[in-house]
């Protein structure tokens, strides 16, 4: 798929999930795979916007690109925003899943969903670029 | 879809109606809403989301804002969600805490 260029702002994400749909469509990913992909670039998108770029002060942009091959969807992200690795969030464990909300921190949840809605994650940081990477195993590998 | 969210208080409860995708973006309106209707001291909310088709952890902040804001006593009854949207609550343990049922009496 040809990739997108967006603002780093909160606007994107509507135009984001749109490039998302259009390429879990292609990939045939069934109902809860392409749901959990968009789940997943939406939370890393805000993840950049928040952390990477508004909280620093500073503006860009993001990269999203699709790749599809015989066995898997590849969507990566990149940015310029400061170093940001989203798996230093910790995640909510069993315990605190359980907690009644009044209890539940807010934090961790968006890595959480990102973990639980992709066969595969990744993060580098190279010349100055931030890159996420998350994959999906196509229906007919994963069910083989 | 465009996220909107609709109030409206009968006797104690207060109903929100949530449609299109909460998300990020979209998550300072469902706050806002939650404030208007946390001044109302209500003693139950429900939130009907048959027509909620995305829920990204912003959402679930503004649902745990919501139980904190509100207090431990008023219950949480989420109406009609389905699909991934209810997968992502069941998901990340808010079964524990809200009500989920398919309809709601006087929805």
């Amino acid at each position: 798929m040809k990739p997108i260029c967006l603002p780093a702002t909160l606007d994107s994400l509507d135009e984001i999930g749109k490039y998302v749909v259009a390429a879990t469509t292609e990939a045939g990913l069934d109902t809860k795979a392409a749901y959990g992909m968009r789940l997943a670039v939406d939370e890393i998108a805000t993840n950049i916007i928040t952390h990477g770029y508004e909280e620093a002060g500073r503006s860009g942009e993001i990269n999203l690109s699709g790749v599809l091959s015989d066995s898997s969807l590849t969507m990566v992200l990149e940015d310029t925003g400061i170093p940001f690795d989203p798996r230093s969030q910790a995640a909510p464990d069993e315990d605190d899943l359980c907690l009644p909300l009044e209890e539940r921190s807010i934090g961790g949840l968006g890595i959480f969903l990102v973990l639980k809605g992709v066969d595969d994650f990744s993060y580098e940081y190279a010349e100055g670029r931030n890159r996420n990477i998350l994959v999906a195993k196509r229906q007919s590998v994963a069910n083989s | 879809m465009a996220f909107d969210a609709q109030l409206a208080m009968t006797d104690s409860i207060a109903k929100i109606t949530l449609t299109g995708s909460l998300d990020a973006s979209s998550a300072p309106r469902f706050k806002e809403v939650i404030e208007q209707a946390a001044v109302q001291s209500p003693s139950r909310l429900v939130l009907l989301m048959k027509d909620l088709e995305f829920l990204a952890s912003a959402g679930l902040r503004v649902l745990i804002f919501a139980k904190q804001k509100m207090g431990a006593k008023v219950d949480i009854y989420v109406v009609g969600s389905q699909g991934p949207v209810l997968g992502t609550l069941e998901m990340s343990g808010f079964h524990h805490s809200v009500y989920i049922q398919d309809t709601y009496a006087d929805a």
